[in-house]
């Protein structure tokens, strides 16, 4: 028993920057000549030339396990072919990828491989996207050799997320590697021996992650499979759209699949300054929320206080009407889902009829230079920047299940960078080891003026990190313990390896719409709205009760806009149905600050609009004319305001951390004694976080699993 | 020696029916006249839930949709697209539909604006 290949490292992304690397040596490529550093295995060298090796087992991002023997090349003068993605190249070797012996070796692994594989492919789910299937057709033989019963394995049962039908396991173990590497959970493994060989958890238990379904995407075969999306639809049917995943702060790219107006599934996209080329499991199948509770036409509540769905010029009216009589007297509220066009337009409309309170529901301490300097609300360091870290102090936050792939991040610097973690809050399991410091909120202090034990090792550091969290953020001494940690990190910062580049200071937002708000100019916290309520209230999807009916007067109109029938929508007089990040092009800046797209997959369902459009129309009726008309136009209003917010792809830094930290001496204020927590400590708190997850049947499935998990006595407590 | 050197910048082109403004406008003219009078028999063969003044006045509307015309030989084509035009309705080439057409009764305008649009589901 065990994990195949642990200790074989090669082929890892993770490195911190290095000095010059050794002298290259030459290899060639089927006759074709190529430079690569010592060390580089032959399927690599073969990927510089342009060449690629078929493999099953070999993945670039988990350690080599070299059991499949699929990538078996033949190298001149050896007298077996070598298992390309474990062999190192040695100087002049001349490698051949398509030679006989190469290809009567890869045919003769297919064979082995199909003897127990069985041949279920038009009921498979992995059918028309599945390794074995696409190189049993470049790569097999036509015929088998083998005429045996085929091997039958029973199917495990691994939670409501991944589905497995382990007769197809080829035992690539790429599973086994990617939980205990990646994801950090000792829950899969082998067992057996031989064709006896079993992947499996030994005990019947779920496979309890926030990333367990990035397994289904590296199973080259179909023995994994999402069980929310089984036998719905085949990928040569499925239409795919690029787009930005919303249910955290990170950013993460993504797959949109859909078919005939629904989101079938959500895949991850490549980008290595991001999710590399994994997805949390809220953002992977959160996605059927999309289709429950949704707000469909627009509402008005009647006499007897019900809402009753109506026209959207009745709807508009009635909102109109009431903004117009407002006089001014008119709030703004944005939840975390709001794309940058919607907080914009909403913004001006709320200013422009003479209010000034335009708030987000994620709290942001204004104490210091508040919001005023960029880079006192970013992660500064940005998330590809972990990996140069070499230590990183967590406070009041849990990145397991706030950022789980800014905590992959921070995983894979541990394992490989040798990168220390310490928790300043709740002791929490992060997969990987941390040293808690406490959850007292006066360490801050001690860390600050160098009497804490832990000082000497964050002077020691020379590329730290400070992370901080909106919990700590939301404390009612959240300004006081924000601004010591501003100092503290300004403090380090003088000792750094890389001077001014380095940043220390970094904080991590919980919800999508955040820095943009910010950038816009939203004050964040909702105080404003309840130290002086408002006649009109305008709800841009916000849902997570940071204000509620009770905060306001009776005679209050509340306004919602947004595209699930959820707090916000239970709390409004007036229902104007939007659209979610899936329906609309729109913009998301995430925690580091860098501005990306969302694009439309689909039309919003009903009578819903796009959001920036609601808004613009209301503007009309109310007779406050918002100057846009079409989206390139409310993009230009953006960059007007923050060109950032245009710059797509980008990450736009920002600075003036001495100046921060200056104003942060000046704020005083009482210290609250409640020790520092988190609201997310397990991993059932990860799941449901906002409207869309909270419609979501798997979401609550997986909450349902777990709670029915504790009483697994397999499961060490 | 200016004015022959002008006369020569002006192409010579072929008449269709007319010669002149003149001719042109006596060709108008006659068609017009044979529309109206056949306007009567017009709204009895087809059945035409019209007037006889509502038709008239609709082909007063299509004759003056071209009053800008100047060129002769535009005049003329759009004169021998009239009798066309003519000849096919006291044929009873057409039906009741074709000549209902001319009123547009069930064409809904596209709105226009931001805000209309966005009613109308456009936006």
């Amino acid at each position: 028993m065990g994990h195949p290949g642990e200790g074989l490292l090669l082929g890892m992304g993770a490195t911190r920057a290095q000095s010059s690397g050794p002298e290259k040596i030459e290899v060639f490529i089927d006759d074709q000549p190529v430079m690569v550093p010592p060390g580089t295995t032959v399927l690599q060298a073969a990927a510089e030339a342009g060449v690629e090796i078929p493999r099953f087992c070999y993945h670039e991002r988990l350690s080599v396990a070299g059991n499949c023997r699929m990538c078996l090349v033949e190298v001149e003068k050896s007298v077996k072919p070598v298992a390309a993605c474990a062999m190192p190249v040695m100087k002049g070797w001349r490698i051949k990828t398509d030679s006989d012996m190469t290809r009567k070796a890869r045919e003769g692994v297919m064979e082995f491989l199909l003897i127990n594989h069985p041949l279920d492919c038009p009921i498979c789910d992995q059918g028309g996207e599945c390794d074995l299937q696409d190189q049993s057709m470049a790569f097999g033989s036509d015929r088998s050799r083998f005429l045996d019963n085929k091997r039958a394995v029973e199917d495990k049962n691994i939670g409501p997320l991944v589905k497995t039908i382990m007769t197809r396991c080829i035992h690539c173990t790429r599973c086994v590697r990617f939980a205990s590497e990646v994801a950090g959970v000792e829950d899969l493994g082998t067992t057996g021996r031989g064709s006896d060989m079993q992947i499996g958890t030994y005990v019947e238990k779920m496979l309890m992650s926030e990333l367990s379904g990035n397994v289904i995407d590296l199973c080259p075969v179909g023995a994994l499979t999402s069980k929310p999306y089984a036998f719905t639809a085949r990928p040569w049917e499925i239409r795919r759209t690029d787009s930005v995943d919303v249910m955290d702060a990170v950013g993460s790219n993504i797959v949109v699949n859909h078919r005939t107006g629904e989101v079938l599934r959500i895949l991850p996209r490549t980008n290595e300054e991001i999710n590399e080329e994994w997805l949390s499991d809220k953002s992977r199948f959160a996605c059927d929320g999309l289709k429950r509770q949704r707000l469909v036409y627009p509402m008005v509540k009647d006499s007897s206080g019900e809402l009753r769905p109506c026209q959207w010029e009745d709807a508009l009216l009635v909102a109109g009407r009431a903004l117009a009589a407002a006089q001014g007297s008119v709030a703004a509220v944005a939840g975390g889902l709001a794309d940058a066009e919607s907080l914009v337009a909403l913004k001006d409309l709320v200013n422009k009829l003479g209010g000034e309170a335009t708030c987000t529901e994620e709290i942001f301490p204004e104490d210091g230079s508040g919001t005023d300097l960029r880079s006192s609300y970013l992660l500064n360091t940005t998330i590809a920047g972990v990996e140069e870290a070499d230590l990183v102090l967590l406070v009041g936050t849990n990145p397991r299940f706030e950022a789980p792939l800014f905590n992959a991040r921070l995983r894979k610097a541990w394992v490989h960078n040798e990168l220390d973690v310490a928790v300043l809050g709740p002791n929490v399991n992060l997969t990987y080891e941390a040293e808690h410091i406490g959850e007292d909120p006066a360490i801050i202090e001690k860390l600050l003026s160098g009497t804490h034990p832990f000082s000497q090792r964050l002077k020691a550091a020379r590329r730290p990190m400070v992370v901080v969290g909106s919990a700590l953020l939301s404390r009612p001494d959240g300004g006081l313990l924000y601004a010591r940690l501003q100092q503290l990190a300004h403090q380090l910062r003088a000792g750094c390896e890389g001077g001014a580049e380095w940043r220390v200071l970094n904080v991590l937002h919980r919800v999508a719409s955040q820095v943009a708000a910010l950038d816009l100019g939203y004050t964040p916290g909702v105080s404003k709205v309840r130290n002086a309520p408002p006649q009109v209230l305008y709800l841009l999807g916000a849902d997570e009760g940071a204000i509620t009916r009770e905060d306001l007067p009776a005679d209050c109109l509340v306004i919602y806009q947004g595209h699930h029938g959820d707090r916000g929508a239970e709390m409004a007089d007036v229902v104007l149905p939007g659209a979610a990040y899936t329906e609309k092009m729109a913009t998301y800046v995430n925690t580091e600050g860098r501005a990306q797209q969302a694009q439309a997959a689909l039309v919003p369902p009903g009578m819903a609009r796009e959001d920036w459009k609601i808004i613009r129309a209301l503007s009309e009726v109310v007779g406050a004319q918002l100057p846009y008309d079409n989206l390139a136009e409310v993009r230009d209003r953006l960059t007007e305001v923050s060109p950032n917010l245009t710059r797509y792809g980008d990450v736009e830094e920002a600075n003036y951390f001495a100046q921060a930290s200056a104003l942060a001496q000046l704020v005083k204020g009482k210290q609250e004694a409640a020790p520092i927590d988190v609201p997310q400590k397990v991993l059932e708190d990860f799941y449901m976080t906002n409207s869309v997850s909270r419609a979501s049947p798997t979401m609550a499935k997986c909450i349902a699993a777990i709670k029915k998990e504790a009483a697994n006595r397999h499961r060490d407590k | 020696m200016a004015s022959k050197l002008a006369r020569a910048g002006v192409r010579q082109v072929k008449p269709i029916l007319s010669v002149d403004h003149g001719e042109a406008r006596q060709r108008v003219l006659n068609l017009y006249k044979a529309w109206y009078r056949q306007l009567p028999y017009i709204v009895m063969d087809y059945d035409l839930p019209k007037s006889k003044e509502e038709c008239r006045a609709k082909l007063r509307e299509e004759f003056m949709k071209h009053h800008h015309v100047q060129d002769i030989r535009v005049i003329d084509m759009l004169v021998i697209k009239g009798q066309m035009e003519l000849k096919e309705t006291v044929e009873i080439w057409k039906q009741k539909h074709g000549l209902m057409a001319y009123w547009k009764d069930t064409v809904e305008p596209k709105p226009q604006g931001f805000l209309n649009k966005f009613l109308d589901g456009h936006e």
